[in-house]
């Protein structure tokens, strides 16, 4: 695989010069001398799973380089990507299979064999199995290219009871817009000239392309950046104007811009007669939401919202409000994604460059693999009685573990648990705990001890990213790309790929007719339909396979059919109205924050992902700890100074953590980074350092989807 | 016709700057750069009353000045300078008096605890010897950086610098810093 080298990059980079945006983003470096070599592969510090080049000296990584083949990874590597290398040679990582020795939690590990880890995890699984059928288990993981292994192992074991964590995350916007669209679109932050984001703090939180696009956009394109936060983050610091909104009422605010597009006819009337259903139920809708009532609710005057809505729907069709990730807010949370959906649709930025752009894919083929038998038993979470609109394969986790507590409609009594930390993903630790303790079996499949695997009976030591070979990933996009994750060094400890830790056990399990393959098999059928010749060499040389150039309006013709209930775009929504939901997004204000406490509000960091990372050496230098963000104002009142240590106190617990007062939060807020205040020793840059949320966070979710409402949570805060 | 000599310099857009330390990071990685102490940085400035509040990220390292103050100041000759413009340190003739240190007007060196030598950026000179581009410029995501060499008349820094306006570092102290900052 040749690198680009910079003379070439050079030369096809006269962005800021010629005033041409990005464009420069797909030129295609020229044939030229290859300078040095990599082994491309696809990184998997978050879920943007960029394309690396991996270089290697006398086996050993020695750096991590961004390849530029993958429009959507920008030719970039961030901190965590670079920073791959330290969790290989990490010396606290998991190096071998652990059985517990002691009691959960006090750490006392008896290093075993493969077989006996194995043995001893089917032997719990099937006395589960007899005492309580196989829905007694519990199989909980977050994505990742190996994650359809461990989910096949739990419905082949006959469990319904698979969660997975987008009811952590983004399960209330992917659903808003299921919805409305049929479909859940990307944003064309390249080309887009008017961005209204709320809260989705893209340059903190990096999302490939968006973060490189957007930023492109604001400072090279004078795209306009409206940014909604009650942070001021390094967005805001970019954005044209902040609005630290109050927190919850950001679906008062949507409503007005509808309100003021409709008043003033700004909307896209031929796109809303032609491709929408219910337009008409919006108008009435929308009619008490004025500007000067949202400023009542919001805090932002009525003029700017009069004004941003003028200017959004002037720039439309390449305006666009952002949708973002992690859309576990509100118990409102996914009404208020509805009513971003409805704002986009009216203004006509429906598959238009520079506006919400259906996603296309790249092609490949499918492993067949012998199916089993549907689980019969229904899920313990109760997802097709309470959020029958709600993605059953990936279940709703909060409402989940409400059912485990209390045994009903049934006892689940053995967890399995891949790639995740529950302790601290998941609101109120507490609890989280609980459900461990009435488990008779937990394990966890992982690369570091993380708190969940502190706790756990059995510990599964997965092999890095960089010492394995994953089954071809399709990313859907803009630009859209099809990646492969192969192995770039051999596994240094006594470790294995999640595929092996499963065949293991299905062998234990009387399973193994359906894991009866290899990686190898299972790459090269789905190597098979990519659209280039020799998709599998392909696939190793070069680590990708991209479309380039974004395709528009293919569904903006007549005879389009969306795939909803009408066919249509649904504006108002029968399904929701069968439901029981509002088919309209109805506006209800926020709980009022009680006297004397902060709402505490979460956020990200680009040197973070999730809980995770902020022990790796490079990583944690930025962030050795975190504090409690205080606005001076409540700082003072309560007579605390930065490093003052606090006790931060919620109803379902309490921690202490040090302060670090600053202008750049609201004064009725707080808050502080996820992934520290760890129980696991063997995290020990962070083990005891800093707090962690998850123990303050209470338990909410949105009414619709069931995803977490995590910015529920008041807190109050004194000084030690 | 005798080849032109090269003159190794760095563009910074710093407004597209998002704090991010993938620089910080790659550095680290691509130059073994023990934790606690940086080749390069991002400096951070935070002004306003809130709501009207503002920050700025400025990434800085070695300037790799024309005239460099650290060269002149070194006892041994362990400070120097390429013809392609590039201040190195020759670790085994670094006495590590610190010498240079304090002449840097940028604060861009420090104490090796490992080495116990001087050490500072060196634009990764085994990337740029191969034909690669530093690696905090290659890893960037939002793309601040260019690098390239300005004698030669069609590269992107030196169109950028003849199109765009700029400002440098301290230029009063006569150092002549090759980081130019876009305005």
């Amino acid at each position: 695989m040749d690198r680009r080298v910079f003379l070439q990059v050079a030369g096809a980079s006269g962005v800021a010069i010629s005033g041409l945006g990005c464009s420069w983003l797909f030129k295609k470096p020229e044939a030229k001398p290859v300078f040095s070599t990599g082994i491309p592969t696809t990184c998997e510090l978050c879920p943007n799973k960029c394309s690396v080049l991996a270089m290697v000296e006398g086996g050993r990584i020695r750096k991590l380089n961004p390849n530029p083949e993958n429009p959507k990874s920008r030719d970039m590597l961030c901190a965590r990507g670079n920073a791959a290398i330290q969790q290989v040679y990490d010396p606290d990582r998991l190096k071998q299979p652990l059985i517990r020795a002691g009691a959960r939690g006090e750490g006392k590990w008896r290093p075993v064999s493969w077989e006996e880890a194995w043995d001893y995890t089917a032997k719990k699984l099937n006395e589960v199995k007899e005492k309580h059928g196989p829905q007694g288990t519990l199989w909980a993981s977050t994505e990742g290219f190996q994650e359809v292994f461990f989910k096949n192992l739990g419905s082949a074991f006959g469990s319904p009871n698979i969660i997975r964590h987008p009811s952590l995350c983004l399960a209330s916007m992917n659903l808003a817009y299921s919805m409305t669209f049929g479909t859940v679109p990307s944003f064309d932050l390249l080309n887009a000239d008017y961005v209204i984001m709320a809260g989705a703090n893209r340059f903190e939180s990096i999302i490939t392309p968006d973060t490189m696009d957007l930023i492109g956009g604001v400072m090279e394109r004078k795209a306009k950046l409206i940014y909604l936060d009650p942070r001021f983050t390094v967005t805001a610091s970019k954005a044209d104007e902040w609005y630290p909104i109050a927190p919850g009422t950001d679906l008062a605010f949507i409503l007005a811009l509808i309100h003021v597009i409709i008043r003033e006819e700004r909307f896209d009337r031929a796109f809303v007669d032609g491709f929408t259903l219910g337009f008409e139920q919006v108008v009435e809708h929308v009619k008490p939401y004025t500007p000067e009532w949202a400023e009542q609710e919001t805090g932002i005057r009525a003029t700017d919202i009069i004004r941003i809505a003028r200017n959004f729907a002037a720039a439309a069709p390449r305006a666009v409000f952002y949708a973002g990730r992690r859309s576990s807010w509100y118990q409102n949370d996914f009404q208020m994604r509805r009513a971003q959906a409805i704002l986009n649709a009216i203004v006509g930025n429906w598959d238009r460059q520079g506006g919400m752009v259906p996603n296309q894919k790249v092609p490949k083929g499918e492993f067949l693999f012998m199916p089993w038998d549907e689980p019969k038993a229904p899920r313990v979470d109760e997802i097709e009685k309470n959020f029958p609109l709600a993605a059953k394969g990936d279940g709703v986790y909060l409402p989940l573990r409400e059912n485990v507590l209390s045994g009903k409609p049934y006892p689940v009594k053995a967890w399995m648990i891949y790639k995740q930390d529950p302790l601290h993903a998941v609101p109120d630790q507490g609890k989280t705990l609980k459900m461990i303790e009435q488990m008779d079996f937990v394990a966890v499949i992982d690369i570091a001890m993380s708190d969940t695997a502190w706790y756990a009976d059995v510990v599964f030591p997965e092999s890095h990213y960089l010492e394995r070979t994953d089954p071809i990933e399709v990313m859907p996009g803009i630009w859209p790309a099809a990646v492969l994750r192969q192995q770039v060094v051999k596994p240094l400890h006594d470790t294995k790929p999640c595929l092996e830790i499963v065949q293991g056990l299905a062998k234990r399990l009387g399973l193994s007719d359906y894991f009866d393959y290899t990686i190898d098999q299972w790459i090269e059928a789905e190597a098979k339909d990519l659209p280039v010749p020799n998709g599998l060499e392909h696939m190793k040389k070069h680590g990708v396979v991209a479309f380039s150039e974004p395709k528009y309006g293919a569904t903006r013709k007549a005879d389009h059919r969306f795939v909803t209930k009408s066919g249509k775009i649904e504006l108002f929504s029968e399904r929701l109205q069968e439901a029981g939901q509002d088919p309209l997004p109805k506006y209800s204000p926020p709980a009022k924050v009680p006297s004397g406490k902060f709402r505490l509000v979460l956020g990200r960091k680009a040197t973070i992902t999730h809980a995770a990372l902020t022990q790796l050496p490079w990583l944690h230098e930025h962030n050795p700890e975190n504090s409690l963000w205080l606005h001076p104002e409540s700082a003072d009142r309560l007579g605390i100074q930065t490093g003052d240590l606090l006790e931060v106190a919620s109803s379902v617990g309490r921690v202490n953590i040090k302060a670090l007062v600053t202008q750049e939060i609201r004064p009725d807020c707080v808050f502080m980074l996820h992934g520290f205040g760890k129980k696991s020793p063997w995290l020990r840059a962070v083990h005891n350092v800093g707090a962690a949320d998850a123990v303050l966070l209470e338990t909410a979710w949105d009414k619709v989807s069931g995803n977490a409402a995590m910015h529920e949570t008041f807190v109050k805060v004194a000084k030690v | 016709m005798a080849k032109k000599l090269k003159r190794y310099a760095l563009v910074l857009d710093s407004k597209k700057c998002i704090d991010c330390k993938a620089c910080v990071v790659a550095c680290k990685a691509e130059n073994e750069v023990p934790v606690g102490v940086y080749r390069n940085r991002i400096n951070v400035e935070r002004s306003g009353e809130y709501p009207k509040l503002r920050t700025s990220f400025d990434p800085e390292q070695c300037h790799h000045c024309d005239n460099p103050s650290c060269v002149r100041v070194c006892p041994t000759g362990a400070s120097w300078q390429r013809k392609d413009g590039i201040v190195l340190v020759k670790y085994d003739d670094c006495v590590g008096c610190k010498y240079c240190i304090i002449a840097c007007p940028y604060d861009a060196r420090f104490h090796h605890p490992e080495t116990h030598t001087v050490d500072k950026c060196t634009f990764c000179v085994q990337r740029v010897d191969r034909g690669e581009l530093p690696a905090c410029v290659e890893t960037c995501p939002s793309k601040v950086r260019v690098f390239g060499d300005l004698n030669d008349s069609r590269s992107p820094i030196h169109l950028l610098l003849a199109t765009r306006r700029y400002r440098v570092m301290k230029p009063q102290t006569g150092n002549g810093p090759q980081l130019y900052y876009l305005l």
